[in-house]
């Protein structure tokens, strides 16, 4: 089983600020770490490979400092990384990022699964892991909770949504996104941190993937950002459970777990 | 450990590098001087276990890592709740095979980036795992391996801790380390009538004491003068039968002194 995980570098801290002028976040001077969805995406490839043998390939598009996000993924089990990079990449929307990560995976070449987190705790759009799938025409699961090898060639996942889950069985080749209840990450050690300090990792540029320049960075970005502003501020609500206490337990924490917080 | 009290062997602790770290050798090299210096020094090494919930490498990964002298006796190694099941054991596992007797079993500070024992994974039916969980599964998978002792809150309502800490005594905690204290505290006088457990004071050996606060989670007055040597010096006094675990110690400043304050 050939595994790709697509990651991505975000900033450290919720207090990120949007360039009034490009509408973009600012990254400049804020610490950088790896997308916490994308943890879970990568042990869930780590651990298919662990069952089932094969390769976990690491693949980030992005600067030349998001390789620290490849090394942690090493660190976490990823037998290779690779770095997407180069300045026709650069202003790439989540459409433009899709294609030049679809393309990566093409050149890869023989992957039977594709695994993201559900989305980027940056841009929040969870656009990209759909992008990939459409861009490779692949089906694709979102929001998963749970996968399982099926028969030769085809995966059953459970597939989050509001009022709990669908089983649904997918056709390998396939894009999963992930969410947290899948799996708990596992914690590098010191010698798989010392080694992913060590490993090569490739830096492709878009004339390595193939990538058509027209489809990439803002060329190749439909997305026009007009305006940015907060949410409205939520209201505080009180929501009476009723009914028997196994019930009300198993609602409880059903809500709670729809709003991350247990 | 009422041995190491009467030998007066001071505890120091000693933080592992932190995974975030971006020179893993430095940081590596600097452990192993100061794990070198208090193993020369006759201290008891204690090596904390991702303290504040932050990813630190393992204890046993790194002395086996760096090639560090184990002296059974003088080396604790801290453990808490926040591992896989895997994890948890390999690190008793490789306990074992360096020669690790004493361990200080808590429950620990927790992050989102740190799995968390789960009561069916030791064996027992429990809603959440604690150190009293802990003690139980290490006593009862490795029979008379380890040596084990517990942490003690005088900052916490002190009915609840007091009865926690039987339970921790009936699971197998043979010592007890308190959380830091700066001085005479009433808590732990009432603690010590009580309890006939070797106790190793915690002595904060940092001038600053906003970190302290955020520790122990409760506030310390703006403007409290604190001179660690002094502090020490003094809980030394009042209270001769218990052991002391200095945390921050300065190898360079400190440890050449607090020889001369136990005496």
């Amino acid at each position: 089983m050939n595994i790709v995980v697509l990651i991505k570098q975000v900033p450290g801290t919720s207090e990120v600020s949007i360039d009034p002028e490009t509408k973009r976040l600012v990254r400049e001077g804020v610490s950088a770490v790896l997308n916490p969805f994308d943890l879970y995406a990568l042990e869930e490839g780590v651990r298919i490979r662990e069952r089932s043998g094969g390769r976990v390939t690491a693949v980030t598009m992005g600067p030349p400092q998001a390789e620290a996000a490849l090394r942690e993924a090493l660190s976490c089990g990823a037998d290779e990384a690779i770095l997407l990079s180069d300045r026709a990449f650069a202003g790439s929307d989540t459409w433009a990022t899709s294609y030049a990560l679809a393309c990566a995976v093409k050149k890869l070449g023989a992957v039977d699964l594709v695994f993201c987190g559900k989305q980027a705790v940056d841009g929040d759009t969870a656009q990209v892991g759909p992008g990939v799938a459409a861009h490779l025409d692949w089906p694709q699961a979102t929001y998963v909770s749970h996968c399982a090898l099926a028969a030769e060639g085809r995966m059953q996942v459970n597939r989050m949504h509001e009022d709990g889950y669908d089983v649904v069985d997918i056709s390998l080749p396939a894009v999963v996104t992930v969410v947290k209840d899948i799996n708990q990450p596992r914690v590098p050690t010191l010698k798989s941190c010392l080694a992913s300090r060590q490993a090569d990792i490739p830096v492709w540029s878009a004339a390595d993937v193939a990538a058509d320049a027209a489809l990439l960075g803002l060329k190749g970005s439909p997305t026009r950002v007009v305006k940015i502003e907060p949410p409205p501020p939520r209201g505080n609500a009180t929501v009476v459970v009723s009914g028997n206490p196994r019930d009300c337990a198993r609602t409880l924490i059903h809500e709670l777990r729809k709003k991350s917080l247990v | 450990m009422r041995d190491h009290i009467r030998q007066k062997i001071y505890h120091v602790e000693a933080l592992t590098p932190k995974q975030a770290t971006a020179d893993i050798a430095g940081d590596l090299e600097k452990f192993a001087e100061k794990y070198r210096t208090l193993h020369a020094a006759g201290c008891t090494i204690c090596i904390t276990d991702n303290p504040m919930g932050l990813l630190s490498f393992q204890g046993t990964e790194v002395i086996e890592h760096l090639g560090l002298p184990v002296d059974p006796q003088r080396l604790c190694l801290h453990l808490n709740t926040f591992h896989s099941k895997r994890d948890f054991d390999a690190i008793l596992e490789a306990c074992i095979g360096l020669g690790i007797e004493w361990l200080l079993l808590i429950s620990g500070d927790g992050s989102v980036r740190l799995p968390r024992l789960s009561g069916r994974e030791l064996g027992c039916d429990v809603p959440a795992v604690t150190s009293v969980e802990l003690l139980k599964y290490v006593h009862r998978e490795y029979p008379g391996r380890f040596r084990t002792g517990v942490a003690y809150n005088p900052y916490e309502p002190q009915e609840h801790e007091l009865e926690k800490m039987r339970r921790k005594i009936g699971a197998g905690a043979e010592f007890a380390i308190t959380q830091p204290i700066l001085e005479k505290h009433p808590a732990l006088d009432h603690f010590l009538e009580i309890f006939d457990l070797p106790v190793i004071v915690e002595a904060w050996m940092m001038k600053k004491l906003h970190l302290l606060s955020e520790c122990v989670g409760y506030e310390i007055p703006e403007g409290t003068v604190h001179d660690p040597l002094e502090s020490l010096a003094k809980l030394i006094a009042t209270y001769p039968a218990c052991g002391f675990y200095l945390s921050f110690l300065g190898m360079k400043t400190q440890l050449p002194e607090i020889g001369g304050l136990w005496q």
